[in-house]
């Protein structure tokens, strides 16, 4: 299993140099590299007992390999296959396949190394190739929205690189249970680092723009996988060591409702994806236990959305009202949103289940807002007027230009068959979830999110300010975010 | 001690500089002080037991420097590195439209 386990590490990073000599098989290789991760999550499913690697010798490298970590490798596999394939006749170059499978490799690592050196290896190969994704259109504004991303994520790896010192001071090793022993100075740097990489709470407001600026294929991959790669190793810790449970709890249910917030008050669909972005990755903090399926649920759903706000005639929703959807476009947006909103039928219900019924006491009552919340931007999707025949060329006038005449390719429909097949099959990972009492709750939750919505949300006009994702307050809120970790640590 | 605070002095004055400066390409230099910083406070903490290189020989036991901080930041080193270069690519990129480099024109422009 060692050789196995190493040889599928490496194999990305491999692949990923020797696409750009044979940029003919690009499309085939980074196709191949998603199935080979895909059958090593299951196998790592199916294995008994977690495998707890020691690379080398004391100081090396240390990996734990678990079912958690196949959940986030599945999702990885198959959100980075589905983007593949969306991107599949869209020419793309060579450089695009090899940055995504850089990109799939780099998080696949995160997801199974247990020492904090290899997991800022791990997290700055995702920054570089995401940078990369990124400004793949070489516009000024992509190259902005690129270099934004990488002075947050630069800068809070700084403060984490200090934090992976004090644990090594503190316990001569690297490990991830080395931060039990360690001051609490060294666990507040190290979880700002992870905070403002994953986009948790108010270190993660740079989210939004980074997702919703990039194209819809990189947005998905970001929302859908990477992220998680921040949020990963914090559930890890929260796993690993007791006393940092409560520290994850409260910071996903703070995201959970900030992220709703801002989400259902957002007139753009790619923001509003984004923000909820934000509360879902909250969710999957909320209950670290259950952590593994939420995550897959959510990466599966979140990056079927992108894709469709992708080919969406309009971003704005108020244009989207007057000028509809197709049917066709609408059923699989149906789909993804009645997922995420938690209804029945579809595994987002099983995972919304699952973590609550892992949540504290004390969490029940904000985690049950923001799914209310959820639904109710959700139902921004849902209520989208639709038709049958495509809207009259004459009305799309003013439309985007570059949405005009854009054909939907075959590509599409096979993305969205892998991610919402992906959807309904998880179901059976947990299917006692289908008891009476659990239906009827998301129904209510539904019902009551749809009436707020049709009463209330649907005719509110209210801007939230953009103040706070400019890059110098971005950066500037990690000193209180650190403040603000050292705080709750203490205490 | 003294050596402590000094390092966190750079660390901290590279922070401020990321928020203060409003050029980019001055944001970027303050990036690379703080990691300047970082890295000075990575070979301070692996010479507090001595400054001998751990080399195998017959000299008698001496204070020999931690090699595995150093060995590690080596790997920070090559990766700050390489993102500044890459930041310094795309800066070059926005300066044939923002000649100024004017952080928050270039934001204006380029934000929704």
């Amino acid at each position: 299993m060692t050789e196995i386990t190493i040889a599928w590490i490496a194999l990305p990073f491999f692949i990923g140099f020797v696409v750009y000599l044979l940029p003919q098989l690009a499309r085939w290789l980074a196709l191949a590299i998603t199935l080979v991760s895909a059958v090593y999550a299951v196998i790592i499913f199916l294995q008994p007992s977690p495998l707890a690697l020691q690379l080398l010798d004391n100081f090396g490298v240390s990996l734990i390999i678990d079912q958690l970590s196949s959940f986030f490798i599945f999702t990885n596999a198959l959100v980075t296959a589905a983007v593949v394939i969306y991107c599949w006749q869209t020419g793309k170059t060579a450089f695009f396949y090899m940055q995504a499978i850089i990109l799939h490799g780099s998080v696949n690592a995160t997801f199974v190394c247990a020492d904090f050196i290899s997991l800022y290896v791990a997290l700055e190969v995702i920054s570089i190739a995401a940078f990369l994704l990124i400004a793949y259109p070489r516009n000024d504004r992509s190259i902005w929205v690129g270099l934004r991303y990488l002075f947050v994520s630069n800068t809070a790896m700084l403060f984490y690189l200090v934090g992976a010192l004090l644990v090594y001071k503190a316990n001569n090793s690297f490990h991830y249970q080395g931060l039990s022993g360690s001051p609490p100075e060294a666990v507040a740097l190290i979880f700002l680092g992870l905070l403002a990489k994953g986009g948790i709470f108010v270190s993660g407001l740079w989210l939004p723009l980074t997702h919703s600026e990039s194209e819809s294929p990189v947005s998905a991959m970001l929302s859908g996988v990477v992220v998680k790669a921040g949020v990963f190793p914090m559930v890890r810790c929260a796993l690993l060591l007791e006393e940092l449970d409560p520290v994850v709890r409260i910071f996903g249910v703070g995201t959970a409702l900030l992220g709703v917030l801002w989400a259902m008050l957002e007139k753009d669909t790619k923001r509003t994806l984004a923000f909820s972005t934000l509360s879902q990755l909250g969710f999957v903090l909320a209950a670290p236990v259950v952590a593994g399926f939420y995550a897959l649920t959510h990466g599966l759903v979140k990056s079927a959305l992108f894709l469709i706000a992708g080919i969406l005639p309009s971003r704005n929703f108020s244009e989207l009202k007057d000028r509809g959807i197709d049917t066709k476009i609408w059923l699989v947006l149906a789909i993804a949103s009645f997922s995420i909103s938690g209804f029945p039928l579809l595994s987002g219900f099983g995972a919304k289940v699952l973590t609550s019924k892992n949540l504290l006491p004390w969490q029940v009552i904000a985690m049950n807002l923001a799914t209310v919340g959820t639904v109710i931007t959700f139902a921004k999707f849902i209520f989208l007027p639709h038709q049958t025949s495509p809207p009259d060329p004459l009305l799309e006038g003013e439309g985007n230009i570059a949405q005009k005449g854009k054909k939907i390719q075959p590509g599409f429909w096979w993305a969205m068959a892998i991610l919402l097949g992906g959807l309904i099959g998880a179901n059976l990972v947990y299917y006692e979830a289908y008891t009476l009492a659990n239906i009827i709750k998301p129904l209510a939750t539904i019902a009551v999110g749809w009436l707020a919505y049709l009463l209330l949300f649907n005719r509110l006009v209210f801007k939230l300010p953009k103040a706070t994702e400019k890059l110098d307050n971005l950066i500037g809120i990690m000193s209180l975010m650190l403040i603000l970790v050292f705080w709750m640590i203490r205490v | 001690m003294l050596l402590e605070a000094c390092v966190l002095a750079t660390m901290l004055c590279g922070f401020f500089g990321i928020i203060f400066k409003k050029n980019l390409v001055m944001k970027i230099i303050s990036m690379d002080i703080m990691s300047t910083g970082v890295i000075a406070y990575y070979v301070l903490i692996s010479s507090r037991d001595g400054l001998f290189t751990p080399i195998v020989s017959n000299v008698d036991r001496v204070g020999y420097a931690d090699p595995v901080p150093q060995a590690v930041i080596l790997t920070a080193i090559v990766i700050g590195f390489s993102i500044q270069a890459l930041m310094l690519v795309g800066v070059m990129k926005l300066a044939k439209n923002n000649p100024t480099l004017e952080t928050s024109a270039i934001e204006e422009n380029n934000t929704p």
